[in-house]
């Protein structure tokens, strides 16, 4: 088990490599680059001048120079500055993270207290009328627009009926209490809330389902334990594993859910760092941010599968021509 | 010589096994009739020009967020537009490139699926490691990257770059090239569990070739689960295509797309409500329906399977 | 003597093993260990054994689904032991195949038209209307009516399916047809049939047919000559009659002592083998029947006897081997 994990974190680190590669050269597509952008905000600069520049920061050189002195400074720790904000980039993400990880972590904990007991009942209660209900729920959740979504909610309850604020982190001016920084977090959490609750409703019904159906649920039926004990004892724990994981795949789904919430409400969150770094050409956080997401998406494919294999024996990966002896 | 038997019943296809089973699922075939109706529609945008005497690019600043009239049924939007016949023209656009990115997608997943399933060995660990590491990666922000490309700079020329016809290809291109995944994923199970089963065998024993065996015998016998992933995938690539046009990066006007209707959108919060509304409620009502069918679609070709 | 038209000679398979989380090799299955046979034009050979004896590996070799290790195969006269694949096409279309599974050897996609059809079209054999007429042609002699060629596989029978099995087998009108186990699969009434039908076939077109059972009874109805196969070895070859009326190795005498005989009577003299049949992942040393011949000697367990002809073709691997009766 301990050369798998070892082996997968390779493998990962090639892979993030590799990503950060692509994602450099991708980068370097976007329209413009820093020299453009300081010739269109200093006029008084030469074409000499933008070629002198050009020299100096180095742009000159091939693509696969200019990566290679990128990823030399920051194995060393140094990912450059940001344009944008006027900081080395280190210095910049943790605030937006820490933003992120209150949206994203206090909406997952929302989704799953309300996707299990809902999932479990709709499983028990199959193709009743509840059940049908929860499910049309789910769909709705899973085929909602989320920016279309955002904005509902935005004219539902700031314009319509001005309870709470349409964006930001904090009211301008205002105490900056807990009670203000709450009210900021309703909408985007309600949002990210929705657009996530109906999938994992989903899987967990689906586990609960094929759970039921097994025989040693009917055994212990037939041993006398009554409905309720079966249900949360022995099913739910069983049904957990499948949906752990399943959860687990889908953080890269929470976290491009998160990116247009946190756009659409101004929310100071990784999401909307992502999005402003790429739309402003702030190449050297857009490049650091989409790599940190990227780990953070292996990383929770990576416990997935560990997860899956632990705690289900039967999942071995072992491989081999079919023999047929 | 032995006495001939045959076959007790009359001949009974599998279209029909299958169709009657769909029609058991009452949400999928009413989702089947809306979208039948959105097409219908959409395809019917001239008409509706030409009844209301107005044009989807016709821009009147005399008129900007008209209410509701005979001339203009939903009212006009912020450049005096017709809302109505943009949203027609908008469906159009939206369905057509949801459907090619998904048909796009699902083509190359299928191929990917089916060499990696076939062949095995490394082939397909090499193929799977390219699949894990397109599922790795975060899909907004990654589309948001390969939509901003400036074409230009890989030798586009400029008038082509900018050009709103090569937004839709480039649309499709882009959300064909991460979402074949699932496809993939699923054709290459599927195929390694045919390639198991002795009609394989006995056409290898044959002397069929791979290309045969592949097209002949294990496709045909892969595509119920092809085109239930792709009808579900159809949503998802109606929803990555209208938030890539909303955000300016999609689908670029004059062109209109339910999602680039949206732009700028909440600056119309506070003044049109309605113009917010309309767009992003088509774009609802047409995912869960491809939801709902992909789901009626599901139980119609295997029973069994329960992830409905 | 002619040539014959199949002659393997030395053929070895073994499988390897892999279990637990990376994949590591555990052990070989010992399938093929080195075995001899020949196939004459128009004769029948039958491979028999017990489950596990690699009979059905032997017969997939020989059709080029499975290389073996080591060893040669000819077929009329040329190597298809390591040919590629174009090397091999004639010999796939000179011989066909039969197998066990009617309900699993038939594309469930395909009409009959187009399953009897594909070996013609893999072969280019004949255009559409002279392939058209072949298959109906072939249909009819397998009591088939060519009328239900638009039918699907799922329409018919098991024994109606192992008809149209045979079709195909004959489609492209072969020399050999190896039968892998035709009849296991089906009803014993149908089994009669099936085999009636192999019979006509065979007495109509001079074929040959490598036929692979573990059903004594139905050797002694249809080969003309008998291969006995243990563990990966070939115990005693011989023509059926010799094989049947003089059986010499201690295997093939158990073998025939537990065919039951219908309506009672007396038995074939030999004991019934103790013990069951060891894995083929971990053979015996020396012969692999030692452990449960009850003719051992000290010679058995150290080497592996060589085949020693008794003459007319009845060759035994035994160091003890049953004097003729």
């Amino acid at each position: 088990m301990i050369r798998y994990i070892l082996q997968r974190l390779g493998e990962s680190a090639v892979v993030i490599a590799l990503m950060s590669f692509v994602i450099y050269a991708l980068i370097g597509l976007m329209p413009g680059d820093p020299i453009d952008l300081m010739i269109n905000s200093d006029p008084r600069l030469t074409p000499a001048d933008a070629a002198r520049l050009r020299a100096v920061y180095g742009l000159d050189r091939p693509l696969v120079d200019r990566y290679l002195s990128w990823a030399a400074a920051a194995i060393g720790g140094d990912f450059g500055n940001s344009r944008l904000h006027v900081r080395p980039v280190l210095d910049v993400m943790p605030g937006f993270l820490l933003n992120t990880v209150k949206l994203m972590g206090l909406s997952f904990v929302l989704s799953v207290a309300i996707a299990i007991p809902a999932g479990v009942i709709a499983a028990r209660r199959q193709n009743s009328r509840l059940d049908h209900a929860i499910n049309l729920l789910c769909f709705a959740g899973i085929s909602v627009p989320v920016f279309w979504l955002a904005l509902m909610l935005i004219i539902l309850f700031s314009v319509m009926m001005p309870i709470l604020p349409a964006s930001g982190i904090a009211s301008v001016g205002g105490g900056g209490g807990l009670w203000d920084a709450a009210r900021h977090l309703v909408l985007p959490v309600a949002t990210l809330t929705i657009f996530s609750v109906g999938s994992y409703t989903r899987f967990v019904r689906a586990a609960m389902i094929e759970v039921l159906r097994q025989d040693y649920i009917r055994t212990a039926r037939a041993k006398g334990a009554g409905p309720s004990r079966i249900v949360w004892v022995h099913a739910l724990r069983n049904a957990m594993i499948p949906v752990v994981t399943v959860i687990a795949l889908s953080f890269g789904t929470l976290f491009s859910g998160a990116l247009i919430t946190e756009t659409m409400f101004a929310y100071p969150g990784m999401g909307k760092l992502i999005y402003d770094s790429i739309m402003g050409n702030d190449y050297n956080i857009a490049l650091v941010t989409l790599l940190f997401a990227t780990a953070v998406t292996l990383a929770a494919n990576l416990l997935a599968d560990l997860a899956y294999a632990w705690l289900d024996p039967r999942i071995s990966y072992a491989s081999g021509e079919g023999a047929r002896p | 010589m032995t006495e001939v038997l045959r076959p007790a019943t009359p001949p009974e296809g599998m279209l029909m096994l299958f169709a009657r089973r769909f029609a058991d699922h009452r949400l999928a075939l009413a989702s089947l009739v809306v979208l039948l109706g959105l097409a219908l529609l959409a395809t019917a945008a001239p008409m509706a020009e030409w009844a209301l005497g107005v044009s989807a690019n016709s821009v009147n600043l005399t008129m900007r967020f008209a209410p509701p009239s005979l001339a203009h049924p939903l009212g006009t939007d912020e450049l005096g537009r017709d809302l109505l016949v943009r949203l027609l023209y908008g469906g159009r656009v939206s369905l057509l490139v949801g459907i090619a990115a998904a048909l796009a997608s699902a083509v190359i997943g299928t191929v990917i699926g089916l060499l990696a399933g076939y062949y095995g060995g490394k082939l397909d660990a090499l193929l799977m490691r390219l699949t894990d590491g397109v599922i790795a990666l975060p899909l907004l922000p990654l589309l948001i990257v390969l939509a901003a490309v400036d074409l230009t700079k890989i030798g586009l020329p400029a008038e082509l770059a900018r050009d709103a016809d090569v937004s839709l290809y480039r649309m499709v291109t882009i959300i064909a090239l991460v979402s074949w995944t699932t496809v993939a994923r699923l054709v290459r199970g599927a195929t390694l569990s045919v390639r198991e089963r002795e009609f394989v065998l006995a056409a290898a024993a044959c002397g069929a070739g791979p290309l045969r065996i592949m097209t002949v015998h294990i496709l045909p016998n892969v595509v119920s689960p092809i085109i239930v992933a792709t009808t579900l995938s159809v949503g998802n690539v109606i929803l990555l295509e209208s938030v890539l046009s909303f955000l300016g990066l999609g689908i670029q006007p004059p062109i209109a797309s339910w999602g680039n209707m949206l732009t700028g959108a909440q600056e119309l919060i506070w003044s049109a409500p309605q113009l917010v509304f309309w767009p992003g409620a088509l774009i609802f009502a047409t995912v869960i329906a491809f939801n709902f069918l992909g789901d009626g679609l599901q139980d119609a070709l295997d029973p069994r399977a329960i992830t409905r | 003597m002619t040539a014959p038209l199949l002659s393997v000679e030395g053929l070895v398979k073994h499988f390897p093993l892999r279990s637990g989380l990376f994949g590591r090799r555990t052990g070989k299955v010992h399938a093929l260990n080195g075995i001899d046979f020949t196939v004459l034009a128009g004769r029948t050979l039958a491979l028999v054994g017990e489950s596990g004896c690699g009979k059905t590996t032997a017969a997939r070799a020989v059709a080029g689904l499975i290389r073996p290790d080591a060893g040669r195969m000819l077929f009329k006269g040329g190597d298809i032991s390591a040919a590629s694949r174009g090397e091999r096409k004639s010999a796939h279309r000179e011989m066909q195949m039969v197998f066990q599974d009617p309900y699993g050897s038939l594309n469930p996609r395909l009409n009959v038209n187009a399953i009897v059809a594909e070996p013609l079209v893999i072969h280019g054999l004949g255009d559409i209307g002279a392939r058209r007429d072949r298959v109906a042609e072939v249909l009819a002699q397998v009591g088939i009516d060519p009328r239900d060629g638009e039918r699907y596989p799922h329409e018919f029978s098991g024994g109606q399916r192992q008809r149209i099995a045979i079709a195909r087998a004959l489609a492209p009108e072969p020399e050999l047809i190896i039968a892998d186990e035709p009849l296991s699969a089906l009803d014993v009434s149908i089994q009669s049939q099936v085999l009636n039908l192999l019979k006509d076939i065979q007495a109509s077109r001079a074929l040959a047919f490598l036929f692979i059972t573990h059903d004594l009874a139905v050797v002694d109805y249809f080969a003309n000559d008998v291969a006995v196969m243990y563990l990966g070895h070939i115990v005693e070859r011989a023509p059926r009659a010799a094989l049947f009326a003089a059986p010499r190795h201690p295997y093939t005498r158990a073998l025939l002592a537990a065919v039951p005989k219908p309506g009672g009577g007396k038995r074939r003299p030999g004991a019934t083998p103790a013990g069951e049949v060891p894995s083929p992942i971990a053979p015996p040393a020396g012969c692999p029947f030692h452990p449960r011949c009850a003719r051992a000697v000290a010679a058995c367990r150290e080497s592996m006897p060589a085949p020693t002809d008794f003459g007319a073709g009845h060759i035994v691997a035994c160091h003890n081997p049953e004097a003729a009766p």
